[in-house]
């Protein structure tokens, strides 16, 4: 990074949390410090939940799996819009009328306070598991693509966001969202016209997208059905729908900011943004990896592009002679690209043909040479299931981007590191102490002293996570484990959501009894069975409908 | 301040119902994906 990048960094990332406190002035109340006074507009509502939603590794992997796997991963998001209706036709007005500040405040009035205890703890496991993660996970690619020290990182990131979100509260962190969304979405297509712009002068943009085609990297839909696969048509539209009616309608970081909304109008204008427009975001971003990979069918990428582990193989026997494949490849892919497109403009289809065959037939190469550098990377003593998915757009960036773009890019990605971690840290700040403290330690205290409980909470929180964050390195690859807990425990909420909203005859006791067994039924699958984890949300919430209807239908045949 | 279950359902500022927006965002989210199934045939 030079100076301008700096510049632009430094100055971005200010400017964004200097607006977030001022526009949070006046937040003196627990109502405005945790729910905005619910005075919020819709859009910067909109904003916030796509913000906080959106983590830096969403961007750094999402434009990685697109080099990789192709587009398909944005059929992930076609549950959304559905999830996003049901939520605003049931949920919204409920909390709402309800004038809770947790969703799980609404458990107690529907049920008891066992099932809103249970909720609540269910939610404080998985999401303070997540929160220093969100922040360590940027900060260890950045480390390995900038040498930022890691430490330092975390404490710089969680620094700034933990002050932010103490002081300002919510407003803060909502308006933060709203410009942190801006300097995303900026930079996004910044970074796009970059890569168009980047490609050899011969090769024009409908090329670009002729030649990721024919590599399989605009595969958007999949319409082949198989439980194992995460990204199909019918996984992203069953799969996901159940997935974001648990992460939208009972995940308090989400759930949060649309109880700041100044009317329930309001707050669903703010769902329904993103039902509409999160699909073609996450294209957008894919379509972005999809051209990195054109990019570098003309440029040699790396075997690895995380370089700590391509160093550690290069001593190894069978280095050299997978590079040497590697290089063919490349060398093959290139000329029939190439040769490719000279086919298409001339509108040859036996060319085109034969084009196409010779180009699959050395990216096939390339992925099997890419496949034994991993293999190379786990028999030197790395990491077992080696992946290089994370490095591989930020290694675009640093290498190729001009001065002042790399900045701007960096930003984006501490922007949604701020994002992301600022909303978890504000959560789970308002569970603490609306659904533990208030509820078992301090019943009857003053506003100001639930409004000192909050602020002390954020900074539990804050710090929390910056301290996870400093040793999550020596978890190894128990990160993966932990970073997949959160999918653990998303069917359970949903489950019990699914009982308060739509069985008004279930009890407490029977929707807690089923919230137990739905969780049990989740871990066994994971332990025993092969099945997505994208599947989870629906066997858990159908296993806890089941079971608190079944125990309704003995305690009533009994009575 | 409206107590608990007095707060009204204001109209959405467009479509005339709630219900006609919910209708709207189906009706795009099956052409969304209608056009990346397009989109995906025609780069395949």
């Amino acid at each position: 990074m030079r100076l301008a990048d700096w510049v632009v960094l430094v100055g971005t990332l200010a400017s964004i949390v200097a607006y977030g406190l001022y526009r949070s002035r006046g937040s003196n109340t627990v109502d405005r410090y945790l729910l905005a006074g619910r005075t919020m507009p819709w859009y910067a509502m909109a904003l916030s939940i796509m913000a906080t939603q959106a983590s830096a590794i969403t961007f750094i992997s999402t434009t990685g799996q697109s080099y990789v796997d192709g587009m398909r991963f944005v059929q992930f998001y076609f549950g959304l819009p559905i999830a996003m209706v049901v939520i605003c036709a049931t949920v919204v007005p409920l909390f709402y009328r309800a004038r809770v500040y947790t969703a799980y405040e609404f458990l107690e009035k529907r049920f008891d306070g066992k099932t809103r205890t249970l909720a609540s703890v269910i939610f404080l496991c998985q999401r303070g598991l997540s929160a220093g993660l969100t922040i360590y996970a940027p900060a260890l690619v950045l480390s390995a693509i900038l040498g930022w020290p890691e430490r330092a990182t975390t404490m710089v990131m969680g620094g700034v966001v933990v002050t932010y979100t103490v002081l300002g509260g919510i407003k803060a962190v909502t308006w933060s969202d709203v410009q942190q969304m801006c300097v995303i979405l900026l930079g996004l297509l910044v970074a796009l016209v970059t890569v168009v712009v980047l490609l050899p002068h011969s090769v024009s943009f409908g090329d670009a997208a002729y030649l990721a085609g024919a590599a399989g990297r605009l595969n958007a839909v999949t319409t082949n059905f198989d439980w194992r696969d995460r990204y199909n048509l019918w996984s992203g539209l069953l799969g996901g729908t159940f997935l974001f009616l648990s992460y939208f309608g009972c995940d308090q970081s989400q759930v949060q900011r649309y109880l700041t909304g100044k009317s329930i109008a309001a707050s669903r204008l703010s769902l329904l943004f993103n039902a509409v427009a999160k699909i073609p975001m996450q294209a957008f971003i894919l379509f972005i990896g999809a051209m990195v990979f054109v990019f570098y069918v003309f440029i040699q990428p790396p075997v690895l592009f995380q370089n700590s582990a391509l160093t550690r193989i290069q001593a190894t026997d069978g280095y050299a002679d997978m590079a040497a494949r590697y290089q063919g490849a490349f060398e093959r892919r290139r000329d029939a690209a190439s040769a490719l497109l000279e086919a298409h403009h001339a509108h040859d289809a036996a060319g085109q043909e034969r084009g196409k065959s010779d180009y699959r037939a050395a990216q096939t190469d390339m992925d099997a040479a890419r496949r034994r550098a991993s293999q190379l990377v786990e028999i030197s003593g790395g990491e077992k299931g080696f992946s290089d998915t994370n490095y591989i757009f930020l290694t675009f960036v640093t290498h190729y981007l001009p001065t002042g773009i790399v900045g701007l890019v960096i930003a984006v990605i501490l922007a949604a590191t701020m994002s992301a971690s600022s909303g978890e840290i504000n959560s789970l700040a308002t569970v603490t102490v609306v659904d533990i403290y208030k509820r078992y330690v301090r019943r009857d205290a003053t506003d100001h002293h639930y409004l000192e409980a909050s602020r002390w909470a954020t900074l539990f929180w804050g710090a929390y996570a910056v301290v996870f964050a400093g040793f999550a390195g020596r978890l190894g690859p128990l990160i993966v484990a932990v970073n997949q807990v959160g999918s653990l425990f998303y069917g359970t909420l949903l489950g019990c959501f699914v009982l308060a909203i739509g069985f008004r005859r279930v009890r407490g006791t029977a929707a807690f009894a089923g919230m137990l067994t739905g969780e049990a039924a989740i871990l066994a699958t994971a332990a025993f069975t092969d099945v997505s984890w994208l599947w989870y949300n629906v066997i858990g919430s159908a296993t806890v409908v089941a079971t608190a209807l079944l125990i309704t239908q003995a305690r009533r045949a009994a009575a | 301040m409206p107590q608990p279950g007095q707060v009204p359902d204001e109209p959405p500022p467009f479509l005339g119902s709630w219900r006609r927006v919910y209708i709207a965002v189906v009706v795009y989210l099956a052409c969304i994906i209608a056009g990346f199934f397009l989109f995906t045939r025609a780069y395949r």
